[in-house]
């Protein structure tokens, strides 16, 4: 069943600004989605359509089957939980207890469900030793794991982050999608992202979307998506680091490189068939699974 | 600039901060009425060194409490100075200044010095209250009281986005001094200007922004706040014996005066 369903969805900004022109966006249950495009390609745009902040002006938007018209504000967000890309926009409450409670309250819960979800969410944030702390206490970092719980406790079956990773440090980014990476896995949560950071979207989405200047130009799966460096090119982002690498070693060098390496596990066993085995000293590595 | 807003001592752990703060803010609220009513300068002026040798016990930074401390000592000064000199009827003494001729008087100077001792004793309550109460547990406090849930609603957004704004203000200050902003009178005007507008664009769209960020958690013009706890045993105790300890020092005082 498809989770979300846009169709010849159209929207133009008051200043007559054309921001999405014809886009169809499809995504299945339990699937890992990523949009991709440069700045001022359309992707907020087409988040705030499918979360209802905005409205199309042409085209047709479904949410789990229902036209996202039909719905009620209170069944639209317990399917759809939009995380905003600076968490100082939607942590609003003084405590971290207060901002996650803030939604399951506003279902009219019971207190004892509203404790339960906010502990459970924190949980899976795995921020529950935060739950005491001020907001403006907690780190950049925290404060992305907390503005994601506070959505988490709406326990919707859609989750979509705009720029989930931007303003963390390297680690803090392998962190940030391992635990978008376990929601989806795990819990089933059906997540849809909107970045232009590329590298570790290979390991993540099940499909990609490449957005430019408000049109769809590409869907399909990483392995697919990124074997088209003249579209990458027109869309003005790039290839993951370690695909460029590989990808000016085979054209450059003469490299015979089959296909295009887009993980460091990939592009690692590539090479290591084209390196002599006589070259490769036993025992000097470090054994990986 | 910060560290008069700054709520980080709020949070460590000692005899005051484990107090329900809705007792604590009762007796606050009763310790402000006897000062502001007292007749005499003793009863505020005690209030006053009680709550600051508290603060300083409880190893408050002199420069905060400096800092907190100086726009009331600042009115303090002001009033006596006025009053002294503004009113009553017996001189203490005159001097000339400019071809004017000003004249201290006794009644003017008692006044003064009443009202300036008011003003420190209530300013010291509220301020030793917010150095062991986080903000929100006030706030949590004033629902108990039936303050209004508007007027508390905008409170909790105001002081959760004051922390925000200071820091986008203070990012902004930093790059126009980088750029050379604040070094004559004329550019630092021009520049605090274009600072305060800024920020006052910043808080807009902010407000936008979280706006947006409440109604998909399902906001309805209403904010939520949970349940409150029945007041515990303990709290109630010592809300009894410091209320009955405020009401016999300004029964006392009043007493004195007759």
């Amino acid at each position: 069943m498809k989770a979300i369903s846009a169709t010849g969805v159209h929207f133009t900004y008051d200043d007559g600004t054309e921001a999405l022109s014809g886009i169809d966006f499809h995504v299945e249950e339990g699937e890992f989605i990523a949009i991709l495009g440069s700045n001022g390609s359309g992707k907020t745009t087409l988040i705030n359509l499918l979360v209802g902040l905005i409205k199309a002006r042409a085209g047709r938007i479904m949410i789990g089957g229902q036209a996202i018209g039909e719905l009620s504000a209170e069944e639209l967000y317990q399917r759809v939980g939009l995380v905003f890309q600076n968490p100082n926009d939607q942590l609003f409450a003084a405590t971290v207890e207060e901002d996650c409670a803030f939604g399951p309250r506003n279902l009219n819960l019971p207190e004892a469900e509203v404790q339960q979800r906010v502990t459970e969410s924190l949980s899976a944030v795995a921020a529950l030793p935060l739950r005491g702390r001020a907001i403006h206490h907690l780190s950049f970092g925290e404060q992305k794991r907390v503005s994601l719980a506070g959505v988490m406790a709406m326990r919707p079956s859609v989750l979509i982050l705009d720029e989930p990773t931007a303003g963390l440090d390297p680690a803090g980014e392998a962190q940030m999608m391992q635990l978008l990476k376990k929601l989806n896995r795990e819990e089933g949560l059906t997540v849809i992202l909107a970045t232009h950071s590329v590298d570790m979207l290979p390991l993540f989405a099940n499909r990609i979307y490449v957005l430019d200047q408000g049109r769809v130009l590409q869907e399909g799966p990483s392995e697919e998506i990124f074997c088209h460096q003249e579209m990458i090119d027109r869309a003005k982002l790039r290839l993951p680091y370690i695909s460029r690498l590989m990808y000016e070693m085979k054209r450059h060098d003469g490299v015979p490189i089959d296909g295009l390496p887009l993980t460091i596990g990939e592009a690692r066993e590539q090479l290591l068939e084209l390196i002599p085995k006589e070259l490769i000293i036993a025992g000097m590595g470090e054994k990986r699974p | 600039m910060f560290d008069l807003f700054s709520d980080i001592f709020t949070y460590r752990d000692n005899a005051l901060a484990r107090i329900d703060p809705r007792a604590k803010l009762a007796i606050a609220l009763a310790a402000l009425v006897a000062v502001v009513t007292a007749e005499r300068i003793v009863l505020p002026l005690c209030v006053f060194g009680l709550c600051l040798g508290t603060v300083v016990g409880l190893r408050i930074p002199a420069k905060l409490i400096a800092v907190r401390l100086a726009a009331p000592l600042s009115i303090v000064a002001v009033l006596v100075v006025l009053q002294t000199f503004l009113t009553g009827a017996t001189p203490i003494f005159a001097f000339t200044l400019a071809g004017w001729e000003f004249t201290a008087k006794a009644e003017g100077l008692r006044q003064g010095m009443l009202l300036g001792a008011r003003v420190l004793g209530a300013v010291s309550v509220v301020f030793l209250l917010s150095v062991v109460t986080p903000a929100h547990r006030i706030f949590q406090a004033l629902r108990w009281f039936r303050l209004s849930r508007n007027w508390l609603e905008i409170a909790v957004l105001m002081y959760r986005y004051i922390f925000v704004l200071m820091e986008s203000a203070a990012d902004l200050a930093a790059a126009q001094k980088l750029r050379l902003g604040y070094t004559t009178k004329g550019r630092a005007l021009r520049s605090f200007t274009a600072l305060a507008g800024a920020t006052i664009v910043h808080s807009l769209e902010q407000a936008e922004r979280t706006h947006n960020a409440m109604r998909l958690r399902g906001y309805r013009g209403v904010m939520p706040f949970g349940p409150l706890p029945a007041l515990g045993r303990r709290d109630r105790m010592i809300l009894a014996f410091c209320l009955a300890g405020i009401a016999s020092a300004r029964l006392l005082e009043w007493g004195a005066g007759r």
